[in-house]
């Protein structure tokens, strides 16, 4: 089978941060995403989910290397500084390179 | 003013919330799924959004412009005297105090209904029409604390945002539209319209009411172990500061025309602090804000405080002001 290398970059932020990550994946040309509801832990305690303003999103998005790299540049100048988030890039591969 | 007590406290909408309470003491799997807190929000929001316009056709705009814009004042004027008092008796840090500020002068449209649930139980009459307060007295707080919390952090202004996107979410975040909405259609249809809808939307109420403390019970349950995050001042600062900003509403209230009950509400009004349209809007305009200082202290200290006690205690007040 043959199978094409891309990125997965996968941001967990609060609900709040939701739009303006969006907004981001846009600019930079990222096309499509996945995003769901999730509630855990970190580094700066609890987040629980009871209440969807109070809880955390998942967002994750398959791009190029290139966008990628701009993507999580831009995250972390934009972004960072005013929302609670991580986010990581991971490898994949993907069956239909032309989709991303 | 014990007998008033007793029953607020013996009331099923207090009780599932001490319900609830205890379960997240307790640690019980008792859970509510987010979709039913969302479907019992916007059933609260446009019952009582419908009702109140039903009242406004009624009552005609004239009656209610004095008090809206009393409240519009009161609203503005609570994080003005509570930021210093945040600043410098509790040495909060300048964004922190504006952040809490505009929590406390901003709303709680929950203990608005659970006052008008006790006002019905009581037997006391009240403007239905007051729900236009609760309206127009969730953004003008908000927006004074964020002009307090963009000052204190000088010429830079902190993490710069676009001032359009914190007006969209103080004026329309979901909970005030909704309300304005419902307030809309319920002025449209007037009283025609109230019969066609009142067996869903105004029977079943104290009943989807008590289900929603329920899950607030939970909700404010789990955020008591954050109490010993946010120190012995916040916690003072949580049932002081609703004391004073509920006796002195209903005195607005009174000078501003309402009658008894609608005084009390307004006493209500400026005596609950806000912990969904407020965190949203805060989060957004003063990111550097500590969000479990401002959340905690309105959810788990003053949203209870005025549930169980500071309910009967702005009725008494009330009373004793109009008589």
């Amino acid at each position: 089978m043959n199978l094409h290398p891309m990125k997965l970059v996968t941001i967990v932020c609060e609900a709040y941060a939701a739009e303006p990550v969006l907004r981001l994946l846009g600019e930079v040309g990222a096309a499509g995403h996945t995003a769901f509801p999730v509630e855990g832990s970190g580094a700066r305690g609890r987040r629980l989910a009871d209440i969807p303003e109070y809880a955390n999103t998942q967002i994750e998005v398959i791009c190029r290397p290139e966008v990628a790299a701009v993507l999580l540049e831009r995250l972390a100048g934009e972004l960072f500084p005013r929302y609670g988030m991580v986010a990581y890039e991971s490898d994949v591969r993907v069956l239909r390179p032309g989709k991303f | 003013m014990s007998e008033a007590l007793l029953a607020n406290l013996l009331s099923p909408a207090v009780l599932f919330f001490a319900l609830g309470l205890v379960a997240a003491l307790v640690r019980s799997e008792l859970k509510f799924p987010e979709p039913l807190y969302s479907a019992l929000t916007i059933y609260l929001l446009v019952a009582i959004g419908f009702k109140g316009g039903v009242a406004m056709t009624e009552a005609g705009l004239g009656r209610i412009w004095l008090p809206a814009l009393a409240a519009i004042g009161l609203g503005a004027f609570i994080p003005l005297w509570t930021y210093p008092v945040l600043r410098w008796g509790g040495r909060l840090a300048p964004v922190d105090a504006a952040a809490i500020a505009a929590h406390y002068g901003s709303v709680s449209a929950v203990t608005f209904l659970a006052a008008t649930n006790y006002l019905t139980a009581i037997g006391r009459s009240y403007e239905s029409h007051a729900v236009a307060l609760l309206a127009v007295m969730e953004s003008p707080a908000i927006l004074v604390g964020v002009i307090l919390g963009k000052r204190a952090l000088g010429p830079r202004g902190g993490v710069p945002v676009p001032l359009g996107l914190i007006v969209r979410e103080a004026l329309f975040g979901r909970s005030i539209f909704l309300l304005l909405g419902a307030l809309v259609v319920g002025a449209l249809c007037g009283p025609a319209g109230m019969r066609k809808v009142e067996p869903f939307f105004v029977t079943p109420f104290q009943g989807v009411l008590s289900l929603f403390l329920l899950e607030m019970g939970i909700v404010a349950g789990r955020r008591l172990e954050d109490l010993r995050r946010v120190g012995p001042f916040l916690l003072a600062f949580g049932v002081i500061v609703p004391v004073v900003n509920g006796l002195l509403g209903v005195l607005v209230g009174q000078a501003a025309g309402l009658s008894l009950g609608g005084g009390m509400l307004l006493g209500v009004l400026a005596a609950s602090a806000s912990y969904i349209a407020a965190p949203a809007a805060v989060r957004l305009a003063l990111p550097e804000a500590n969000p479990t200082l401002s959340l905690t202290s309105a959810l788990a200290v003053t949203f209870p405080f005025n549930l169980t006690l500071g309910i009967p205690l702005f009725d008494a007040w009330a009373g004793y002001l109009y008589f």
